[in-house]
């Protein structure tokens, strides 16, 4: 049966995303459980002359391979897939799964591996898009599992997602556009603070962004997007955070955290739910209790929690901060084998100071951005 | 069935690189098979198709497009040590409608892979199993329920039988046997309704097909002379190819070349597909099924070729393992019943009758 909205997402993806060109290879990835966006992703790049392949996967079966694997299957890394990524011009990676919590009771340490293996790939294609050489986007095709995790029938988790992508619109691309517009002036706005701070329940926190730039996201490398993300002086943060949302990562949640930080370090975590897992997650290695990124969601259509970061991170009127792994084309210089996003409500109570200048409150800046100058504005 | 997949037919070893290739239709079959690899220490690739990524290249692809091979795929042919292969299909006519012009078109674009593919195999570098995960589709055109079709698939490859493995390797003496029996012979006559056919196999290797490649399995084959062909055929059973049928296809041969080709339905398909290339028109492949486990037609090559008391000829592409030269971008299995009043002759000694091989053959 199809569905005009996933052809309509899969349209947005591949002219807005990847503005995918005529005879260029592209690779889309994920489980065979996404099959409602493949199959008209796949079309739409026919159309498209491009030449289109898929690479699926089967839920079920890396749960195989860690349960049972060797350490030599566990590390193994397809000599096949690396030469992919090295290439293929774009390609698709579709978040979608059969089974979030899948790997909830897997040994920790053996996931990890199994993951650290699968990052290879990802760490190679990474190393293209930073270069110019490939084009990538990573969005969600609804199931039944993203549904359940966000406590919907997948009926009403559909219009959740196809809201939140703008592709109900009119004109999808035209709408990525005006927000590319909106956050970039945003953005350029916020590259002149030296410092931020956020106020809110239980949260008094500052962070130093001076020198950093600022990144917006309107749609290129997330479907859904909207959000303005940096990562801060690596000493730079200190006060206390409370995350109200559970931070969700390999599958399991931690609940209502509350971390300390000084100097950019978190000198003490306490959390509702999966304090333990918290506490081994910081452990992971030394970079794993700095920060990576500070940003700002502002996709006003994504208005609640849904145990998906691809969603939960641009919840409009939220700031997330992320532990481990920063971004080096925006000064960071954290690295670990660590990204945990953890979100901050800011809708009801939250304040964020700018340079000591009240720019938010409960959700929204004050005040609209400056228009970019011309020579910045989104082609 | 994912024990024998692994153990017998594939025979995966420690360090092989697997793919595992069907459709999500497969799904339980395939949990099991990447298990068995897994624990054969191997490493299982799965390869997950969906059926509606054809038709949309089919439907909407231009001509370079349809051409183009998939770096990816070649990839693989190149680097892995076994291939194992599942159908199951969601729907077998889903192509009926597409221009046989720009399937043809499709075919020969893949040829070069599967040609190494065929040469990789031969030459003992990549081992490859296809088999079948019964799906609705498959016991449709069966004319069965899926219950049945399930005991039909497992019956043909004998896996209601305690100990499996020991049946193939007793059936795979047998198939050896009579390989044994027709090298000696260098010439064949097929006497049926509409049918009188000889083929020169001299010089060229009979090959048993013991449950290896194939699963279920049960045939000799070879690659016959590519000039012999002489005479005429009629094919009792339709010729299904690529998610289209073809009824009743008689075909003319002179010199080793199809001269003359009719059918009473499909017969456009059947001509573009001869056309493809100059090997399309030739016999790569001369066979006889033998699997008395397999009855009945199911519209599935993989089974139909292996009915007991049937011979097939396929046109286009001839497996280098029996010395066929025949290179095509096609490779089209016809199956006849013999099992009624037909006969097959080998150097003008009846050594074969109303499906059966007489005594002293085999």
């Amino acid at each position: 049966m199809r569905d005009p909205r996933y052809d309509a997402l899969a349209e947005l993806v591949l002219d807005h995303s990847l503005r995918l060109q005529a005879g260029e290879v592209l690779r889309i990835e994920g489980e065979a459980v996404a099959a409602p966006l493949v199959v008209p992703l796949h079309r739409e790049a026919i159309k498209r002359g491009a030449h289109v392949y898929a690479a699926l996967d089967l839920g079920g079966l890396k749960e195989l391979l860690v349960a049972h694997g060797s350490d030599e299957q566990l590390g193994f890394v397809s000599p096949m897939e690396l030469r992919e990524m090295d290439a293929v011009d774009t390609s698709i990676t579709i978040w979608t799964e059969s089974n979030t919590h899948s790997f909830s009771r897997a040994d920790t340490d053996r996931r990890q591996r199994q993951l650290a293996a699968q990052r290879q790939v990802a760490i190679r294609r990474r190393d293209r898009i930073a270069s110019g050489e490939h084009r990538w986007c990573g969005t969600l095709s609804p199931t039944q599992a993203h549904a359940q995790d966000a406590d919907m029938s997948l009926d009403e988790y559909e219009d959740f997602v196809f809201r939140a992508c703008h592709v109900l619109d009119d004109q999808p691309v035209e709408h990525w556009k005006r927000v590319g517009e909106q956050l970039q002036a945003r953005a350029t706005e916020l590259d002149s603070v030296r410092e931020l701070r956020i106020v809110g329940e239980d949260t008094d926190l500052t962070a130093i962004v001076e020198g950093r730039s600022w990144r917006a996201a309107y749609g290129r490398q997330n479907v859904p997007d909207g959000e303005v993300y940096t990562s801060p002086v690596e000493t730079g943060v200190s006060g206390t955070i409370r995350f109200r949302f559970p931070a969700v990562f390999g599958g399991r949640e931690v609940d209502d955290a509350r971390l300390q930080f000084e100097d950019g370090r978190v000198v003490a975590a306490e959390a509702a739910g999966g304090e333990d897992y918290l506490k081994s997650l910081l452990e992971i290695d030394e970079g794993a209790s700095g920060v990576g990124e500070i940003a700002f969601g502002l996709n006003y259509e994504i208005d609640r929690f849904t145990r998906n970061i691809l969603f939960d991170e641009k919840i409009g009127g939220t700031m997330h901060l992320a532990l481990g792994m920063g971004f080096e084309t925006l000064g960071g210089q954290n690295r670990s084998a660590l990204h945990l996003d953890l979100i901050c409500d800011l809708r009801r109570e939250g304040e964020v100071y700018a340079d000591g200048e009240l720019v938010w409150r409960n959700g929204q800046f004050l005040e609209d951005p400056q228009p970019a100058r011309p020579a910045e504005r989104v082609r | 069935m994912a024990d024998v997949l692994v153990g017998f037919c594939a025979a995966v070893r420690e360090g092989d690189l697997v793919t595992l290739e069907s459709t999500t239709l497969a799904a339980p079959l395939l949990r099991v098979l990447y298990h068995r690899v897994l624990e054969a220490g191997a490493q299982p690739l799965p390869r997950i198709a969906l059926e509606g990524l054809t038709d949309n290249l089919l439907r909407f692809g231009n001509d370079e497009q349809l051409a183009w091979v998939n770096p990816a795929r070649k990839d693989d042919i190149e680097s892995v040590d076994v291939r194992i292969a599942l159908e199951a299909p969601s729907n077998t006519k889903r192509l009926s409608n597409v221009d046989p012009a720009r399937q043809a078109r499709y075919e020969r674009s893949a040829e070069p892979l599967r040609n190494r593919y065929l040469e990789r195999a031969a030459a003992g570098e990549l081992r490859w199993v296809l088999s079948a995960y019964p799906t609705e589709a498959a016991a449709q055109d069966a004319s069965m329920s899926l219950p049945e079709y399930e005991d039909f698939v497992f019956g043909a490859a004998f896996l209601d039988d305690p100990d499996p493995v020991a049946r193939w390797q007793e059936f795979g003496e047998r198939l050896d046997r009579l390989a044994r029996f027709l090298m000696t012979k260098r010439e064949f006559r097929i006497v049926g309704d509409g049918t009188d056919l000889r083929l020169v196999t001299e010089g060229r290797t009979w090959v048993p097909s013991n449950g290896r490649e194939n699963f279920p399995d049960g045939e000799v084959f070879t690659g016959p002379v590519e000039t012999s062909a002489e005479g005429e055929i009629r094919f009792t059973y339709p010729a299904v190819f690529n998610a289209r049928e073809v009824d009743d296809v008689r075909l003319r041969f002179e010199g080793g070349e199809v001269v003359q080709a009719t059918a009473t339905r499909g017969q456009e398909f059947l001509r573009e597909m001869i056309a493809m290339d100059d090997g399309a028109r030739r016999v790569g492949e001369f066979a006889f099924g033998l699997n008395e486990a397999v009855p009945i037609f199911t519209r599935n090559t993989l089974f139909d070729e292996k009915i007991g008391g049937t011979m097939h000829l396929a046109l286009g592409t001839a497996y280098p393992e029996t010395g066929g030269l025949n290179r095509s971008a096609l490779h089209w299995d016809l199956i006849c019943d013999l099992r009624s009043g037909s006969e097959v002759y080998a150097d003008g000694e009846l050594v074969y009758r109303d499906g059966r091989f007489l005594n002293g053959s085999s």
